[in-house]
């Protein structure tokens, strides 16, 4: 009895020993902002943009002459706005997105992410014909789409 | 005739009795009459490990009491007191951990002791009670991405007023070097019953506890040296 006891304490011992929060598994853990593309006269229908180019006003590029229907990029924490501009057959579009950012604890190994409340979308409509939502409450996820363009 | 007759009936009259005593068995072998007596009172000590620690890791200061009281041959009621201080530096966190700490609780002595030996293996149960602040010194927002990076954020956020309790079973040594003086060692498996958090954040470490895993649960090291002063013997 004695033994057996010794031994189931040394079991939770050993096999409790490796804990799940060393390393940071969740990707990504600031969300990021997705984009999907879809036909003007066709709303229900997702239409690459060709030949695409995208940057942050003042930075190099993050897509390069790519043809993609839907697309994630960054958003500024240190800033309540970031500026894009989304080229396609050197047609510029600029995107602005204006927010509040603020830090949320997610856990040891992840430390802080970032979510963005209070989220508006400004587009200057060259090639880009329209656009929903323009406002969002917030962005704390990446597993569906944020903002629909049409084009 | 008649006359004797009922007389007679009284030869036929059985009187059972047994007049010898009960024998007692008297070669049965004798008990050992050295009785070993072994001493209860109250044990005192402390913790080395700790301040050993705190000289090797400069993220690292504490300072623990112990003691313990026996009541019979194989309980004893004990308690330890203490005090720590921690900075637990994460990849995206540095925060500090600085309180005091009570646990309180029994052991029970599993080691048959030969002779006039006096040791212990042990199997301690105890309830953990901290008081703490936790200093979140600087983090750096885990952005994910080198296309806009984020600052580290160094303005210290402290949350006063914490506690945390829990519960603890443990197993361990004691061997009785010199007269009335001992080394134990022991190992605890915790387990966080309660605690206040700090807002938008976490308790990483707990006095006491010390660090808390995802899954409130934790473990702890004690090498001690205690002394013994003794009430009486039985």
């Amino acid at each position: 009895m004695k033994k057996i006891l010794v031994l189931i304490l040394l079991t939770i011992l050993i096999f409790s020993a490796c804990e799940k929060d060393d390393f940071c598994i969740q990707n990504p853990i600031t969300p990021n902002l997705v984009l999907r593309f879809y036909d003007a006269n066709d709303r229900e229908t997702l239409k690459p943009v060709t030949s695409f180019y995208v940057w942050a006003e003042g930075k190099d590029t993050i897509f390069n002459n790519i043809s993609k229907d839907s697309i994630y990029i960054p958003l500024n924490s240190l800033s309540t706005e970031t500026i894009y501009n989304f080229s396609t057959d050197n047609i510029v579009n600029q995107f602005t997105i204006n927010y509040t950012p603020k830090e949320e604890y997610v856990s040891r190994s992840c430390g802080f992410k970032i979510i963005f409340n209070e989220v508006t979308f400004t587009s200057d409509t060259t090639w880009i014909t329209d656009f929903t939502p323009e406002t969002l409450t917030t962005i704390d996820h990446q597993t569906t789409a944020h903002v629909q363009i049409f084009h | 005739m008649f006359k004797y007759f009922i007389s007679i009936f009284f030869f036929f009259a059985v009187v059972d009795g047994f007049s010898q005593e009960q024998k007692t068995v008297a070669n049965e072998t004798e008990k050992d009459s050295i009785i070993y007596k072994s001493p209860y009172g109250i044990r005192i000590g402390i913790d080395i490990s700790k301040p050993i620690l705190s000289n090797i890791n400069s993220g690292y200061s504490g300072f623990e009491i112990i003691g313990d009281y026996r009541i019979t041959k194989r309980f004893f009621v004990a308690a330890e007191l203490g005090y720590e201080e921690k900075t637990s530096d994460e990849d995206y966190t540095n925060s500090t951990s600085k309180g005091s700490y009570v646990r309180l609780g029994f052991n029970y002595n599993v080691y048959e002791n030969w002779l006039d030996m006096n040791n212990e293996i042990l199997l301690g149960y105890r309830y953990g009670f901290s008081l703490f602040d936790q200093t979140l010194n600087s983090f750096t927002p885990n952005v994910n991405n080198t296309y806009f990076p984020a600052n580290s954020i160094d303005t210290p956020i402290t949350a006063s007023n914490l506690n945390a309790h829990w519960s603890e079973f443990l197993f361990g040594f004691k061997v009785e070097t010199f007269k009335n003086f001992f080394v134990s060692a022991s190992v605890s498996y915790k387990v966080l019953m309660s605690a206040k958090e700090p807002d938008n954040f976490k308790t990483l470490f707990s006095p006491g506890f010390n660090r808390i895993f995802e899954s409130n649960t934790g473990f702890g090291f004690n090498y001690t040296i205690s002394y013994l002063i003794p009430f009486k013997k039985k």
